[in-house]
């Protein structure tokens, strides 16, 4: 960018007020525009997209501070302020609900999010390039899959009258409760996740490892360096950025850990293991009609989302990462 | 779609299915199918005193094309056992008189007919109707969601079908009813009514679903008010040497006895509505009763309800339950048809599905209701009643004197009933091109009447129900009897025909709850906890419920 140092250097030799410093930057609008309108034509159709299903649906996050009925409209609606927050946050269910829904997400943070940098590491290393395309289809097949199969197939596989339990009970050997098992869900609902999503996940990772500079692979091991200093030093720091950025966007969906698993799966298991936010408003909210209470809690998750983002990006950028975006 | 069908979510995916087959003469059990939730502004919730609007009503004409073989006794529907030789033409003028199509949306389960302009079996119903009626046939499936956005949009077609089951999820349903739709009132009040003399002919408690507003806003699609039934497999009931039980405990030792896992065999499905109802806990507006003394009380608080409790954590203990239907996730249905379980809640189409396509499959299978008895044996078993509606069928707003008049004249020609010609050419199609008749003349569908021939037309104007070898095969007799035999044990609901808005607080109460009662009969947590829950339920909103019924009872002089 040759004007900014050359305003920098002039600025340098005298202190000249903001008011000078800012005048370079201002090419007149009209030739801005003539200069600069083939990328704004290029913006337009997304910033349109953005408007028309971002921004103005937002607008609509009003109805979380009336009591809302459709059929009168958000003009016709009784203000009630922030009577339908208290409600939500009196309500001991909601903070269950919310509890277990960060548990489950800190679960699938620690045992989830690195199985794809494992899974891409290890796909990485198999030379053959057909093996690793095959690999590669098979173990992302399954994100394609909806929830209700993914947990049927569970059922069959492990539930109480699928295979596991009927090949024990040939053994005569009592069967394991998997599927009714409130204490090991998280286990199972993550177990369920990494069988979807691995291979999905891992896409991205790979995408990172090949960007790798492959001279950097080859001046370590001329330097003496083994297979785990290779990727200690030069693979994991070349896949930082990423993880670092999927992390930090992870942390900003921290309250949606996902629903049709969780409401397929409990009365299975029961609500007090299973309700996550998004059942919880789902039968709170949606099912009884009350569109104000989940416009609420959608606010809110927004909100915890978007502190929890700026504080992850925050620590990021302390640490010398780019995170999300950078301050520069 | 979602809860209203909750703890027999197991029934979810069955219930569907059943629709699928087109056997709809069957709505949840314990479904508000005359209840909105979500309330009106302020969420107090309302009732309509519709004591007061009997008078509102049309005039009750029934219209016996052909006397019935076995007829159903105290309200029951009629039997036929064998296709009407001599039909009859129920109508002779032709409906349609301004030729321009008729918009109309209908739920449809199962592969979509081909739409107008290549469909010969909507040409010729149109021909008759004398205009054409152009169905926007969605999926039954997801039919609620796309009910939320037309409705939400303000965008209806002239002709909009509901199924019963979705009005009670669908917020502020009230004030959407009288935002967009047409007051039919001054068409069907009393005598009006014989204008249209297919619509006299539906049933008044029917009709009576179909106000809002003190006002007439649909034309209902009727149903036979059983709800479900508690169904068993007589085919390996009879291999196995037992009988269907008679009491709580020979339900349970029946259990005992038939249950093997070793050879994936269970003996229960879903089976807690039917627990509910042989130990007589209360039915009525999902779980009250009014007492003889004149107080409303939620199953919750009954003695009942507490041994139905206790029983089905016995039940779920003891292996007897289906591992599968334990989660959930099992499709009931393939359980059962399977033999992997023995006796499960269904809904009565879901015996009519069974018997057009299992049988075929399976020629020993045979599934056939429990009859009813209750826990002791001695005491008077109670039956659960359903509602009255399938199907509501609303008009648009602001269309007009005369276009209202034209669609209720097409609406009376579909809901022609059973041995006419109009309904034959709605449920088959034309002769010789969709349809050929079997030695007995029952019409038996070609390719192109399967391909074809769909639900709507029935779907927008139901008759009375009957029970037909074209539902039914061989077992007319065994359906009629059953018929019999539950309609004077089932329970009357005192809220009968009374428009409840249940005020949301209370609404929202009945997920949490469940989910506890769950835990309970799971056995996550002790059964000492239901005392718990009912104090926490009375103190959450319970109370306002019972002041709720309470006063709507007293409102309407009940």
């Amino acid at each position: 960018m040759p004007t900014i140092t050359g305003e920098r250097s002039s600025a340098g030799v005298t202190p000249a007020p903001p008011v000078a410093r800012r005048k370079p930057r201002r090419t007149p609008l009209a030739a801005r525009l003539r200069r600069d309108w083939p990328l704004l034509a290029m913006t337009l159709p997304a910033a349109g997209l953005l408007v028309v299903f971002h921004y103005i649906p937002t607008l609509w996050n009003a109805i979380a501070f009336q009591d809302y009925n459709p059929y009168a409209g958000a003009a016709g609606s009784e203000w009630v302020g922030l009577g339908t927050f208290q409600r939500m946050l009196g309500d001991p269910g909601f903070w269950d609900a919310t509890v277990n829904t960060l548990a489950l997400t800190g679960f699938q943070l620690v045992f989830f999010f690195p199985i794809p940098i494992a899974l891409a590491l290890l796909l990485n290393s198999v030379l053959s390039r057909r093996i690793r395309k095959i690999m590669q289809s098979i173990v992302y097949l399954p994100h394609f899959f909806s929830w209700v199969l993914v947990v049927s197939f569970f059922e069959q596989m492990l539930g109480g009258a699928g295979l596991l339990a009927q090949e024990m009970r040939e053994l005569g050997l009592e069967p394991l409760n998997i599927m009714n098992n409130p204490e090991g869900f998280p286990l199972l609902v993550t177990a369920q996740a990494v069988w979807m999503d691995a291979g999905w996940g891992m896409i991205v990772f790979l995408a990172a490892l090949s960007a790798i500079n492959p001279s950097l692979y080859e001046a370590a091991a001329s330097d003496g360096a083994g297979r785990w200093r290779r990727l200690w030093h030069v693979t994991l720091p070349g896949l930082r950025p990423v993880i670092v950025l999927l992390l930090i966007l992870k942390l900003g969906s921290a309250l949606s850990v996902g629903f049709e698993q969780f409401l397929l799966q409990r009365d299975a298991v029961g609500a007090g293991a299973a309700e996550v936010l998004d059942t919880y408003v789902y039968f709170q909210g949606i099912i009884v009609g009350d569109l104000s209470y989940g416009a609420a809690a959608g606010i809110f998750k927004g909100v915890v989302g978007l502190v929890l983002i700026l504080v992850a990006n925050r620590v990021a950028h302390t640490l010398g990462e780019q995170g999300v975006y950078s301050k520069e | 779609m979602k809860r209203p069908l909750t703890e027999a979510a197991v029934d979810r995916r069955g219930f569907l299915s059943l629709l699928g087959v087109g056997a709809l003469a069957t709505t949840s059990g314990g479904l508000l199918a005359a209840c909105g939730s979500g309330g009106g502004a302020g969420d107090q919730g309302t009732a309509t005193q519709t004591d007061k609007l009997l008078q509102l009503m049309p005039r009750y004409q029934p219209v016996e094309l052909i006397p019935p073989d076995l007829p159903g006794v105290g309200g029951a529907p009629h039997g036929y056992l064998s296709y009407p030789k001599n039909l009859v033409q129920a109508i002779t003028e032709t409906p349609g008189t301004s030729g321009k199509e008729i918009a109309a949306m209908a739920p449809h389960w199962g592969t979509v007919p081909p739409a107008l302009g290549s469909n010969s079996y909507y040409d010729t119903v149109n021909t008759r109707l004398g205009v054409p009626v152009k169905f926007s046939l969605q999926d039954g499936v997801t039919y609620f969601e796309k009910l939320n956005t037309i409705l939400g949009a303000k965008d209806v077609p002239e002709v909009l079908c509901i199924p019963s089951w979705n009005v009670a999820g669908l917020a502020h349903f009230s004030d959407a009813v009288s935002a967009l739709f047409a007051d039919l009132t001054p068409h069907l009040q009393g005598d009006a009514a014989l204008n249209y003399p297919m619509l006299a002919n539906l049933p008044t408690k029917s009709w009576l679903e179909c106000v809002w507003g003190g006002k007439i806003m649909a034309v209902p699609y009727p149903s036979d008010g059983y709800p479900w039934a508690f169904f068993y497999r007589k085919d390996i009931f009879t291999e196995l040497g037992v009988a269907p039980p008679t009491t709580a405990q020979e339900l349970y030792d029946l259990g005992k006895a038939v249950t093997d896992a070793k050879a994936k065999r269970w003996a229960f499905g879903s089976i807690i509505w039917e627990v509910e109802r042989l130990f007589g806990s209360p039915g009525s507006q999902e779980g009250w009763r009014k007492n003889a003394d004149g107080t409303v009380v939620n199953k919750i608080e009954t003695p009942e309800y507490a041994a139905a409790v206790e029983f089905m954590t016995k039940l779920f203990a003891d292996g007897l339950v289906h591992p599968e239907m334990m989660s959930n996730t099992g499709d009931a249905k393939q359980l059962f048809n399977s033999g992997e379980m023995l006796m499960t809640t269904d809904g009565l189409g879901g015996w009519e599905g069974s018997l057009a396509t299992q049988t075929a499959i399976d020629p020993k299978f045979d599934m056939q209701p429990v009859y009813p008895y209750s826990h002791d044996g001695t005491t008077t078993p109670i039956m659960r009643g359903g509602g009255r509606v399938v199907f509501y069928n609303f008009i648009r707003k602001d269309l007009g004197d005369d276009r209202v008049k034209e669609i209720l004249r097409v609406l009376n020609w579909c809901g022609a009933p059973y041995g006419s010609q109009e309904a034959e050419l709605i449920l088959f199609g034309e002769e010789g091109k969709h349809f050929t008749r079997g030695a007995d003349g029952t019409p038996v569908k070609n390719d192109l009447g399967n391909t074809e021939v769909a639900g709507p037309y029935a779907n927008i104007s139901g008759a009375p129900p009957v029970i037909t070898p074209a539902k039914y095969f061989g077992q007319v007799q065994s359906r009629v009897d059953w018929n019999n035999a539950v309609t004077p044990l089932q329970e009357k609901d005192p809220w009968e025909g009374i428009r409840l808005e249940i005020p949301s607080k209370v609404a929202a109460l009945k997920q949490p709850t469940e989910d506890k009662i769950n835990d309970i009969l799971r056995g996550r947590t002790a059964l000492s906890e239901l005392e718990t829950i009912k104090k926490e339920w009375l103190q959450k909103g319970g109370e306002e419920g019972r002041e709720f019924y309470a006063k709507a009872l007293s409102d309407n002089g009940r």
